[in-house]
């Protein structure tokens, strides 16, 4: 029969594989706190199974509890024992030391990209037909407006794009307005960054509140000519329902 | 057979060890990150002295440099489509009680309208970089910007809240001194770490700060200076730091853990040797 601690080493080390490698390939990457948190778990279940009776405590602790007294080792043994002995106050104090030093990085920012709109932009649709002189207007108005930040090519890369953080968005993307619906980026374009909830960081936005310049008509149209422009469809309530 | 006390309190240490081996492998995980440039701008920490009053000096020499992509203000009206910044790289030091903060660009000229900002935030509330312009779901506080023009010579320690409420502050404690060279410019700002103003930005060491940038092109062009106001080149929110000092306690601290660690060893050890009948 194998030792308790030797299965449970055999244990341990594939669920971190399992989680680590495997999962991964079908499913997103687990933080590396969550892969901790389970191999605790893992770990403390190994625990509580090799201490249900006294010989099988005997059995798993019974090696660790004679390697650690030391008694009868020689050699190779007790060179190992002074190593754990030695390594163990060091990994105390690395611990210690890296969990006190000030880090040099800068706070992390959860920033959400795309939050949620108030409530009285959900559901509007946009009034004008797609007619070619609408979405040729909106093109010529999106060129004028939006493209030195959005640029001519809809993909966020427009002349004024590298200065700012966070970047304008990629239209062409399919992560982008694919995603939404017309009513939010009314939303966005008329209230700009300022109109963002506070998950959206709006201090850092540049992205203008057009309100204060265009009427309403010219913002429908943008949102005509960019979806044309990027070759995207905004998404519906029909395709949510199918 | 086993002692059942000593091997409960010998079971801990075991889980222990596998605690401590876990988390340390993945307690510090760098954040991923594949933006280009820097995110931030670090005040150094210097004995004596700062070379606040020389852009050339040499102390200057062996402090890293941050570098920030700009972009033109199309923020707000007035905009402008092309700027002659294209980029900045910024230095900063510290000695505990001051700080300078030198600004390096380039312009292929030399003009008396030429100028370089500082913008800081405020206190806690999140200020939009355009002056702390309003926002509408959320509070904002104010900026603290710092102002050099060549033709002027000096700083200028202004405050804002919002556009047009950009004003001159009653209490000035802000010096800057610009010099050109073969088309680029060099601008320390310096300051107190800390003021008495409450319009200031407060710099505690080790703390983190948001600051922004802005540059003015002043050459004339067709009788209008090409950059004034709001046509400028910009950046949104960085982050600048004053490096902590060496905090020495920390060492402290780490030999009690090596102690304490060695210590519960000889106690386990023992309790070992005598309990464990073999």
């Amino acid at each position: 029969m194998k030792s308790p601690i030797i299965s449970g080493a055999i244990i341990l080390a594939g669920m971190f594989i399992f989680l680590k490698f495997l999962l991964p390939l079908v499913t997103a990457p687990l933080p590396a706190s969550l892969i901790y948190l389970y191999l605790a778990l893992v770990l403390s279940g190994i625990l509580i199974y090799g201490t249900m009776s006294a010989p099988s405590l005997e059995a798993m602790m019974g090696p660790i509890f004679r390697f650690l007294s030391g008694k009868g080792q020689t050699g190779a043994g007790q060179m190992a024992r002074l190593a754990v002995l030695v390594m163990f106050p060091l990994l105390v104090g690395w611990q210690t030391y890296s969990r006190l030093v000030p880090s040099d990085l800068p706070p992390a920012e959860n920033r959400t990209i795309h939050p949620a709109p108030p409530g009285e932009f959900v559901g509007l649709s946009n009034p004008y037909p797609k007619t070619p002189e609408n979405i040729m207007m909106g093109k010529g108005l999106y060129a004028a407006y939006c493209s030195p930040c959005h640029g001519a090519n809809y993909d966020g890369k427009g002349p004024a794009a590298p200065g700012f953080n966070p970047p304008p968005a990629n239209f062409s993307d399919p992560g982008t307005i694919a995603q939404l619906q017309e009513a939010y980026l009314f939303w966005r374009i008329k209230k700009g960054g300022v109109g963002l909830p506070v998950e959206g960081m709006p201090w850092k936005s540049a992205m203008p509140r057009w309100e204060e310049e265009l009427p309403e008509e010219f913002i429908w149209k943008i949102i005509m000519g960019e979806y044309d422009g990027a070759h995207q469809s905004p998404r519906t309530w029909e395709e949510e329902e199918e | 057979m086993l002692n059942g006390l000593g091997s409960l309190r010998t079971l801990s240490i075991i889980g222990l060890f596998g605690v401590l081996g876990f988390s340390s492998a993945f307690a510090n995980e760098p954040p991923a990150s594949d933006e280009p440039g820097s995110v931030s701008v670090r005040l150094y920490q210097l004995e004596g002295s700062l070379p606040s009053e020389d852009p050339n000096s040499s102390q200057w020499d062996s402090v890293p440099s941050s570098e920030f992509n700009l972009a033109p203000q199309v923020h707000w009206p007035p905009r402008i489509q092309e700027v002659t910044v294209k980029s900045v790289k910024v230095k900063g030091v510290h000695n505990g009680q001051e700080l300078a903060i030198l600004v390096e660009y380039a312009d292929p000229t030399e003009d008396g309208a030429d100028a370089a900002a500082l913008e800081f935030m405020v206190g806690d509330k999140p200020a939009h970089f355009a002056h702390g312009q309003e926002m509408l779901q959320v509070e904002g506080g104010p900026v603290n910007i710092w102002f050099w023009k060549n033709e002027s010579g000096k700083a200028v320690d202004m405050s804002a809240k919002g556009f047009k409420t950009l004003e001159t502050q009653p209490h000035q404690d802000v010096q800057a001194k610009g010099v050109w060279q073969n088309g680029i410019w060099k601008v320390v700002f310096s300051r107190l770490l800390k003021t008495d103003d409450a319009q200031d930005v407060q710099v505690e060491e080790g703390e983190w700060r948001n600051v922004a940038f802005a540059f003015w092109d002043g050459a004339v062009v067709d009788g209008l200076v090409k950059e004034k106001g709001g046509q400028k080149a910009v950046s949104t929110w960085w982050y600048v730091r004053a490096e902590p000092s060496a905090d020495n306690s920390i060492f402290g601290w780490v030999i009690l853990g090596l102690a304490l660690a060695a210590a519960f060893e000889l106690v386990i050890v023992r309790k070992l040797r005598k309990g464990q009948s073999v």
